[in-house]
């Protein structure tokens, strides 16, 4: 049952991370996101892009992303 | 000698690499630049028709004593005929596209140059990692590998806009960016779709498997996975709704770049075509959606490009109309009409070329593209103004030009199948375009030069010169003697069919 | 209620649901939001569905990992390991959809030093025909 609430835990992040304003807050969710999918490659017999996976989601992108709204603003205008 | 089927895709990867390797020893990278451009035509007329499997995994089948070992569930399946590695296929269409493309590809990276005076540099790199791109999506018989060329060409195309500094450039990299990122996921989920049914993503295979009923050829997953691929190769080819955005590349591109980026398209247009064909063509709605794509594309592309003002938009919008004429071959799928269809191929990728070094030559000297704002250039240079005049007459299909011939063949392609309602639209596109031309054509070299027009002291770039007179050469034999590339081609297309 | 919990027991039927949620999600982003950086994450998530969707495709229920380990017979491995094919591609695709992310971003930081704004509506929404297309590519999804 681990694997469920892993897929709610994705499926929730993404969900709160296109609805928050502070989009820092965007990138760790998408972090958190990124891990739970590598979590689940795991379940899915997949440990190889799990790695892949952990490395990319949970550490490439959020950080590309946090370097991009560091260059940009924080705040969505809306 | 088969050997050199993957060198076509590696010798432009490697000097991709390599050229930036010496920067500020210009002439090194001059040297190696038109050396690998040279050689880009010259593998494909050397290299033998046949089949090369990555890592040498054959299909089981061509092994027998490795088969004798393995279990009979396996030797008696279709399993034993599937192709485990990555499979390039090199046959007659295979030979004239790659031809074509590296003659174009020499053009462009020959007179940027001899006209840029950073001759390393970004601009470079994304050019020989574009034609090793395309060349490899043309080559691939594995519908993943050409899924990873797309998304590599992709990107090379949004470098080659941004490369330029042209105005708003970015923004159209980014909108060109975001849709693609929309599309080319959304293929990657159509071949999952593929690969859950069947279980292979080689082509051949997956042909196999729904021809011999292995797959319920019916299936929603196929019928879905068809409408996947589909949308990814509108968006990859500039069909509507994305003919606006696909123009609006072209434009903000350098003229040398553009003639590439247009390249680029049509041979993933048709690459992915001939794939989507062999593949899905069973399905009873296939042919029509295809011409009703095709007739909208032709439409809209002549119909936009005659509110233009802007004469590069004008001829991507051209381009695109142009495109609608390919995907009528494949939509008639008869065998005149996918030799019509891939010889108009062919015909595009010469004369869109011509044009954009052609106009080119214009922005070169005046760095005005408005067409209100030109007149007179006659005058400056005729010989330069006449053959782009022949190249236009090719491109709105006047005899005996090569766009007249393969035009004519869509047309007794269209009647022979009994749809005289697509021939009248596709005589109609092709007058409208002929007038969009000489709307253009008469606005930049014809009518009375403005007062304001100043610049037009400097002389046109011999190179840009020569390029032209060579692919006018290639307009005026194709015209003349069509059957040096129809004759491959109708042999491909009995195969397809 | 038992077939409630049937479902929620099959992994790779609930991976399949969690794809699709994470492109729906995404599609939502990518179209209707305004924030670049946000349709650029929505972009990102529709490359992890495709990834987390062609993964479980390959899965097997109560198989082992695609490693063939001395020891093991061949009939036995070939009839319980999980497909390798697709975890091969999806590989690839996690890295071309990790730089295809960081060129857009890129892009979006050039075009933020020049608008200063991160509205999509005001850096690339001088033409109405960009948002039709963009509208003609979310009717084609459906």
């Amino acid at each position: 049952m681990i694997e469920v609430v892993v897929m709610i835990i994705a499926i929730l992040g993404c969900i709160l991370a296109i609805l928050q304003r502070d989009l820092l807050k965007v990138a760790i969710l998408t972090g958190i996101n990124g891990a739970c999918v590598a979590f689940l490659f795991q379940f899915l017999l997949a440990p190889d892009v799990a790695l892949t996976q952990a490395i990319v989601g949970t550490a490439i992108v959020p950080v590309f992303l946090a370097m991009a709204i560091y260059k940009t603003q924080r705040m969505d205008d809306k | 000698m088969n050997e050199f089927i993957p060198l076509m895709v590696i010798i432009p990867i490697a000097c991709a690499l390599l050229l930036n390797l010496f920067h500020k020893k210009d002439k090194t990278v001059i040297l190696m630049g038109i050396i690998v451009a040279i050689v880009l035509p010259i593998i494909p007329l050397i290299a033998n028709y046949g089949l090369h499997y990555f890592g040498g995994h054959a299909p089981l089948i061509t092994n027998s004593t490795l088969l004798s070992t393995l279990p009979s569930t396996i030797q008696n399946s279709a399993l034993a005929l599937f192709h485990p590695a990555v499979t390039y296929s090199y046959g007659a269409l295979q030979k004239i596209f790659i031809f074509i493309l590296g003659i174009i590809a020499f053009f462009a990276i020959f007179n940027s140059l001899s006209q840029n005076k950073k001759v390393s540099g970004p601009l470079m790199f994304l050019m020989f990692m574009g034609t090793a791109a395309v060349t490899a999506i043309l080559l691939s018989d594995d519908i993943f590998h050409m899924y990873i060329f797309f998304e590599i060409s992709a990107l090379t195309q949004t470098g080659i806009i941004l490369t330029s500094k042209t105005e708003n450039n970015y923004e159209t990299a980014l909108k060109y960016m975001i849709l693609g990122s929309i599309g080319g996921p959304l293929l990657l989920l159509g071949i999952g779709f593929v690969l859950g049914a069947v279980g292979s993503v080689n082509i051949t295979d997956i042909v196999y498997a729904i021809s011999h009923n292995l797959v319920d050829p019916l299936s929603p997953t196929l019928l879905f996975a068809f409408g996947l691929i589909f949308f990814g190769w509108l968006y990859t080819s500039g069909l509507p709704p994305f003919h606006t955005i696909k123009s609006g590349v072209y434009s903000k591109a350098l003229p040398n770049a553009s003639v590439l980026l247009q390249a680029f398209t049509v041979i993933i247009f048709i690459a992915i075509g001939i794939a989507i064909f062999r593949i899905f063509s069973y399905l009873p709605f296939f042919k029509t959606l295809i011409v009703v794509f095709s007739l909208i594309a032709m439409v809209l592309g002549v119909t936009m490009a005659i509110m233009q003002t802007d004469f590069r938009r004008m001829i991507a919008f051209l381009a695109v109309g142009e495109l609608g004429y390919i995907g009528l071959g494949f939509g008639l799928a008869t065998k005149l009409s996918i030799t019509a269809g891939l010889f108009q191929a062919v015909n595009e990728l010469v004369i869109t070329a011509l044009l954009f070094i052609g106009f080119g030559t214009i922005l070169y000297l005046t760095k005005i593209s408005d067409t209100r704002k030109l007149g007179g250039m006659i005058q400056h240079n005729s010989i330069v103004a006449i053959m782009v005049l022949i190249g236009g007459f090719a491109m709105a299909g006047v005899p005996p030009l090569n766009g007249f011939q393969s035009k004519l063949m869509i047309i007794q392609a269209s009647l022979q199948s009994g749809f005289p309602e697509i021939s009248i639209i596709a005589i109609l596109v092709s007058i409208v375009t002929f007038m969009v031309f000489m709307k253009a054509y008469h606005s930049i070299y014809l009518k009375p030069k403005p007062n304001d027009l100043v610049g037009a002291d400097k002389l046109v770039p011999r190179s840009s010169i020569a390029a032209i007179a060579i692919l006018l050469i290639i307009c005026i034999v194709l015209g003349l003697f069509p059957h040096l590339v129809t004759d491959n081609i109708s042999q491909f297309a009995m195969g397809l069919i | 209620m038992t077939d409630i919990l049937l479902i929620l027991g099959d992994t790779q039927l609930m991976s399949l649901f969690t794809a699709a949620a994470f492109i729906v999600v995404g599609l939502f982003a990518a179209i209707f939001l305004d924030n670049i950086i946000k349709k650029i994450i929505g972009i990102a998530f529709i490359e992890e569905g495709a990834n987390l969707f062609i993964v479980a495709l390959g899965y097997k229920a109560g198989g082992v990992v695609p490693i063939f380990l001395p020891g093991m017979s061949a009939d036995w491995f070939a009839a319980n390991s999980a497909y390798p094919l697709p975890q091969a591609l999806v590989l690839t695709s996690i890295v071309i959809g990790a730089s295809t992310l960081a060129v857009m971003l890129a892009i979006s930081m050039v075009l933020y030093k020049k608008y200063g704004t991160l509205s999509a509506s005001e850096i690339l929404g001088d033409k109405k025909t960009q948002t039709l297309a963009e509208k003609n590519a979310g009717d084609n999804n459906e």
